[in-house]
């Protein structure tokens, strides 16, 4: 397991920001970390990184304490923040080469160390530019090529792809596909829900600083969906279809369109047979019916219709 | 070994291009310029003036110098340090720094470790002025040696009190600040103390300022002003031979200080008041880097 949470609580002067949240990561894992502003994302991460004191509660990185041994924990971690954190009076490659001496790397295996890393960020080119001169995107790109460094094993990346351009965004989520082929364990929180959907192996959601689901996205979201989905093709008699779906029990709002209806249904599989024999025993002609799976963002933003909380 | 990776990336930094080479040159113009008025105003460079050459002059014109130097520190110092970790702050790269295997400690003594190389700098830098005195005599290399260790021991106390404010402050002006008033009331407020108390003494006794050394020489401990009277006269050789010769209240107190260290006994005696002073501005400094380190650390941090 690389990361544990136990009972995790974080209090700003009589404000609960993070609220006895417990989760684990296992090795290798891309995990995503969902939630509104305010949710407790950022708290966790500072915690999860040694950046901030938790109010009670414990987390451990690959074993380790992270309050009673945060310099070991240091070495495990690469941490990438909501914000750039650059200097822009120096070049890229000095940027590097200051933050390699920070995590106590060598001269020696800096300057071959920043070179790669840069490859793998694509600005092998930007490398005697001023970090000024760099588009945000690049910029975003350097900070992780910063965090990756001292080569951890566990990367925490707070918000990676806010603020960026659709290009930028696709270039981040390449270079996030080769870190998973490098196999390192990754926390990453975004509010791109469909690239997380797609990149992570697990996802966790946070509201009001409580973990309410965690699992792999289709668990996560079988687990949160109130109600299904499901679209139906009729060749003819749509009216008399719709008609004999509102009389059944369990039928939440129905649209149709062209031959085309769309029902709610409260309810799994079994509801979605009852509906399909139903329908073929009054004769409608169905063409096709296809549940329509439940996606991450409808999770969240179910889960966050309330979610305009403070930012912490 | 790497030297210290925040030390490299300041001096790399600041002293990329002309403008610190031009912030250099200025300055030792600026203290050629000092001496150059001085001795003018001495009438030292008219060619008739051959039979009233006093060497007290060359003492003064040290004096001067030094005094500038020291002025100079007291202001530029708190103004590099106690922006340092506040910046960095602003800036949103402490987190980044925090989060590296680096301790709090070596990030702290680097960003001290940066004003005291701007500082050796611009002492090396004005060594070639400070040398002209020894054309005059009356100031050995040693007094030298002396005054620069006493210089750097004093920058390592203004340099940790500008980081621990910086350290405490999130602003930078409020960090300024803050760092200027306590290092005015620590270099001044024993130094007034004292004032008060030996002119209070000296009202009301028949024996002046005596015993002053012994009384409160501890209490002076912590005035980097008291600890410069060590060169305002020490260096001195000329001003006793020559006999009394006072430029103002500083140089009579300067002169008062050393007599009563003379007079005591035993450690007292050698306990000089730069030597004093600097034993404690090591002491302070090395608490203010524990207690900086405390404050940065996040595991000890509230938020």
């Amino acid at each position: 397991m690389m990361v544990h949470v136990d009972n995790l609580t974080k209090r700003f002067r009589g404000t609960l920001a993070v609220d006895r949240l417990t989760m684990q990561i296992p090795t290798g894992e891309i995990y995503g970390f969902v939630g509104a502003n305010g949710a407790g994302k950022t708290t966790t991460m500072r915690i999860i990184a040694g950046l901030l004191k938790p109010t009670s509660g414990k987390v451990y990185v690959n074993g380790v304490d992270v309050s009673k041994e945060p310099l070991e924990v240091k070495r495990n971690i690469g941490y990438m923040p909501d914000f750039f954190g650059v200097y822009d009076d120096l070049k890229v490659s000095e940027y590097m080469n200051f933050y390699a001496g920070l995590q106590g790397i060598s001269k020696s295996k800096t300057a071959e160390l920043a070179d790669s890393l840069l490859q793998l960020v694509r600005l092998t080119e930007k490398r005697e530019a001023y970090v000024d001169s760099l588009s945000r995107g690049m910029k975003q790109r350097l900070c992780l090529a910063r965090s990756l460094i001292h080569d951890p094993k566990f990367l925490i990346l707070d918000e990676p792809a806010s603020g960026l351009d659709p290009r930028a965004r696709v270039e981040m989520k390449e270079i996030l596909k080769e870190l998973r082929s490098m196999g390192k364990t990754v926390l990453i929180s975004s509010h791109i829900l469909p690239e997380l959907s797609e990149l992570c192996t697990a996802i966790g959601i946070i509201d009001s600083g409580r973990l309410v689901a965690s699992g792999s996205v289709s668990e996560v979201v079988e687990k949160m969906s109130q109600s299904g989905r499901v679209k139906i093709k009729v060749a003819d008699r749509e009216e008399e279809a719709v008609k004999v779906m509102m009389e059944m029990p369990g039928i939440g709002s129905i649209s149709s369109v062209a031959g085309v209806i769309e029902v709610n249904v409260s309810g799994g599989n079994e509801e979605y047979v009852r509906i399909l024999r139903t329908l073929v025993e009054k004769d409608i002609p169905v063409i096709s019916f296809q549940p329509i799976e439940g996606s991450l963002e409808s999770v969240f933003m179910h889960l966050t219709e309330r979610g305009n909380g403070n930012e912490n | 070994m790497r030297i210290n990776p925040i030390l490299e990336k300041d001096l790399k930094t600041k002293l990329r291009g002309w403008r610190s080479t031009i912030l250099i040159c200025c300055y030792v113009i600026l203290l050629i310029g000092i001496l150059f008025l001085y001795f003018a105003s001495n009438n030292i460079f008219n060619p008739y003036n051959t039979h009233n050459f006093n060497p007290r002059m060359a003492m003064d014109a040290y004096n001067l110098i030094i005094t500038f130097q020291f002025a100079l520190l007291f202001l530029a110092v708190p103004a590099i340090t106690a922006t340092s970790v506040s910046s960095e702050r602003e800036r949103q790269t402490l987190d980044l720094m925090l989060v590296t295997k680096t301790p709090v400690r070596k990030i702290i003594v680097g960003k001290i470790m940066v004003s005291l190389a701007h500082t050796m700098l611009l002492l090396i830098a004005s060594m070639p002025v400070i040398g002209v005195v020894f054309f005059f005599g009356g100031i050995g290399f040693l007094d030298i040696i002396k005054l620069l260790l006493f210089y750097v021991l004093t920058s390592f106390f203004v340099a940790s009190c500008g980081v621990f404010f910086s350290t405490v402050f999130k602003r930078n002006i409020v960090a300024i600040i803050t760092t200027y008033i306590f290092l005015g009331l620590i270099t001044f407020g024993p130094f007034i103390l004292f004032l008060v108390l030996g002119l209070v003494r000296e009202r009301y006794s028949y024996t002046g300022f005596s015993p002053v050394y012994r009384d409160f020489v501890s209490a002076l401990f912590p005035s980097s002003v008291f600890g410069f009277t060590s060169f305002y006269i020490s260096g001195s050789s000329y001003s006793m031979y020559y006999g009394y010769y006072s430029p103002g209240i500083f140089s009579e107190v300067a002169q008062e200080i050393e007599q009563q260290r003379m007079a005591s006994t035993g450690l007292w005696k050698l306990l000089h008041p730069w030597l004093a002073n600097g034993l404690f501005n090591v002491v302070a400094s090395i608490s203010l880097i524990f207690l900086s380190a405390r404050i940065l650390n996040p595991i000890h941090r509230k938020k």
